[in-house]
């Protein structure tokens, strides 16, 4: 056990040191003057030299490399030519907002997917079945931009249900501690603030999701199909239990392991896909700050974002794998 | 191995209504994005300030933007463009990924390692931020926006295809065909690859309705087909302003993105069912 603990940490700091690498050398094969644009539009030749001084970038690539390297191991990601803050705490600042936002849109992920997809396995076949397969190829085949302007406006604009932007509603602030807007709200025991907070969320995690867990939704359906053919329910059938045993007790359980690895990938992808909701709903998070960057060409920030990016997929994998190591006693033997 | 081909008739009325219709609407969608630009009631880049979000009605069937472009037309120029570059993208990444798998499965333990790593690191990276990225750093174009795609998404074909081979390598004929003396590049190219095929046509087809959505995603942050060209994703985006006024303008798009990633979404999985007897009941 703890020998694979061990094992899965080094693949994984392999990882990120893979993508922190494959990050660097994407960006310096960009045409593009890196030392022109970080000293500004208006940076007289004499600037831009001095640029190219302070970044290294006079030196060999490989050199430049290296001690890219090494300021990632001091954690200094280099400073925005847009905010003129270190990257590192530009991005303490997006990355709470996406967190947030990805939190809530897990907890929805599985609320409806779990169901539908258990509905879906035991109505095999008939209309019930199609019904939900039609839900899921729906949520597939949405675009969740557009969902969440749809929903923003349905729901948001014409019904006045939802608020349509930001985290809070002005004067329902609380003081910042993490970052979180609903932590922070009931750290200062403002419950007010806190439903406020989640009333902002609802819908841009209710559009995000949509893709999530169409996917959830059929691998728990195929993985309970399977779940319900195998022995040990025929024999729990057998022996006289309940349906409802059967189906929560005994055949969900075992389908749901193989989805929490599905799960856990998951939480990185819509850390991605949270971009598009975030340019919707106007939420200051990882999504914006990157696009902004992108297009403001701030070359270190858009590494920086992508890493943050990748590190939380990463952690996120190695935690589920811890998880299904201690849930499951069959990786714990195979391996 | 099973084939391809033509949908045998006589069962139609057992197979689920889904995956009965999933057929005909996938070809109608192709029909329409081949002939789409030739069938456009309206020129799709006619600017007509004073035809300006007009609503649907009788001469504009989807209503007019903003610029007094006929929606539909601009639906219909834009399908060309969508469906084939979705399938470019396709294509793309399924060859990068078989090549990969294939060097993968035939060259050892340490290179597949090695391979299987790559594939990790580019895999942790959230597909529309890979994509993104690179599209933004190629300039926006629709060009960019496709390459972008192919270096998101051949990482996840690579590892499927990995699996499957390593699958195929395993079997008997495979490995009676090695004793034989059978070199690797033709072992790899008349007998494991052609026998390996079927889980890759499935994920493929579910990936067109996959990267629609992405490409659309892209288009709409703006990084994809640049103005004045008709793209769906964009569409939605130059609709955004005035959704509250001309629902239509974003309205309209966003559902030509949906209905089309359903319909090639319905299409992988009917064809899923039909190339794995194990999943269907």
């Amino acid at each position: 056990m703890l020998r694979l603990i061990v094992r899965r940490l080094l693949l994984a700091v392999l990882t990120i040191w893979g993508v922190a690498t494959a990050v660097f050398f994407m960006i310096k094969a960009i045409p593009g003057d890196e030392a022109r644009i970080a000293a500004g539009r208006t940076a007289t030749p004499e600037q831009i030299e001095q640029a190219r001084e302070r970044l290294g970038l006079d030196h060999s690539v490989v050199v430049q490399y290296g001690e890219y390297l090494q300021r990632l191991l001091h954690g200094d990601l280099g400073t925005s030519v847009v905010t003129f803050q270190p990257i590192s705490s530009d991005l303490a600042t997006v990355l709470p907002p996406t967190l947030e936002l990805v939190a809530l849109t897990m907890v929805i992920n599985v609320l409806i997917a779990v169901p539908l997809g258990v509905f879906s396995a035991l109505r095999l076949g008939r209309s019930g079945d199609t019904a939900s397969r039609l839900i899921m190829v729906l949520g597939g085949g949405v675009p969740v931009f557009w969902l969440a302007l749809m929903l923003q406006y349905l729901i948001g604009s014409r019904l006045g249900w939802l608020p349509i932007s930001g985290r809070n509603d002005y004067g329902l602030e609380s003081p910042h501690v993490t970052g979180l807007a609903t932590v922070d709200a009931l750290l200062a025991g403002n419950v007010a603030g806190f439903t406020d907070a989640i009333r902002h969320l609802v819908l841009p995690a209710l559009a995000l999701s949509a893709p999530f867990l169409a996917v959830v939704a059929r691998a728990i359906r195929s993985s309970m199909v399977g779940a319900l053919k195998a022995d040990h329910v025929a024999f729990a059938r057998a022996k006289g239990a309940s349906n409802r045993r059967i189906i929560w007790r005994h055949a969900l359980p075992n389908a749901l392991v193989p989805t929490l690895t599905l799960l856990g990938m998951q939480f990185g992808w819509m850390m991605g896909a949270a971009l598009l909701v975030e340019a919707v709903f106007s939420i200051p998070g990882v999504g914006t700050y990157l696009n902004s960057a992108v297009t403001s060409q701030d070359t270190y920030a858009v590494l920086g974002a992508v890493l943050v990016l990748g590190l939380v997929f990463i952690l996120a994998n190695l935690l589920v794998d811890l998880v299904q190591f201690w849930l499951d006693p069959r990786t714990r033997v195979a391996s | 191995m099973t084939t391809l081909a033509v949908p045998r008739f006589l069962p139609v009325f057992k197979i689920p209504l889904l995956d009965r219709i999933a057929y005909p609407a996938t070809a109608v969608f192709v029909l329409i994005a081949l002939v789409g630009p030739w069938i456009a009631p309206h020129d799709p880049y006619q600017v007509d300030l004073n035809q300006a979000l007009l609503a649907p009605g009788a001469g504009h069937w989807l209503g007019t933007d903003s610029a007094g472009r006929d929606i539909l037309s601009r639906l219909l120029a834009g399908a060309r463009t969508t469906v084939l570059s979705s399938v470019v993208v396709t294509v793309g990444a399924a060859v990068v990924g078989i090549v990969v798998a294939a060097v993968a499965a035939l060259g050892g333990r340490v290179v597949d390692e090695v391979v299987m790593r790559v594939c990790d690191i580019f895999l942790s990276i959230p597909g529309m931020i890979l994509a993104l990225g690179v599209a933004a750093a190629l300039g926006p174009s629709l060009r960019s926006t496709i390459i972008a795609l192919v270096v998101a998404l051949w990482p996840a074909f690579a590892r499927l295809v990995r699996a499957v081979l390593r699958e195929t390598m395993a079997s008997t004929y495979v490995e009676s065909a090695r004793t034989l003396g059978v070199p690797p590049g033709r072992l790899m190219l008349r007998h494991v690859l052609p026998n390996s095929l079927d889980s890759l046509y499935v994920q493929a087809a579910l990936d067109v309705s996959g990267v629609i959505v992405l490409m659309s995603g892209l288009s709409f942050l703006g990084v994809g087909a640049q103005p004045p060209s008709a793209d769906w994703g964009a569409m939605v985006a130059d609709g955004r302003e005035y959704v509250t006024t001309a629902w239509w303008v974003a309205t309209v798009p966003g559902l030509a993105i949906t209905l089309t990633a359903v319909v090639f979404g319905l299409f992988g999985d009917a064809l899923r069912v039909r190339l794995d007897p194990t999943l269907g009941d």
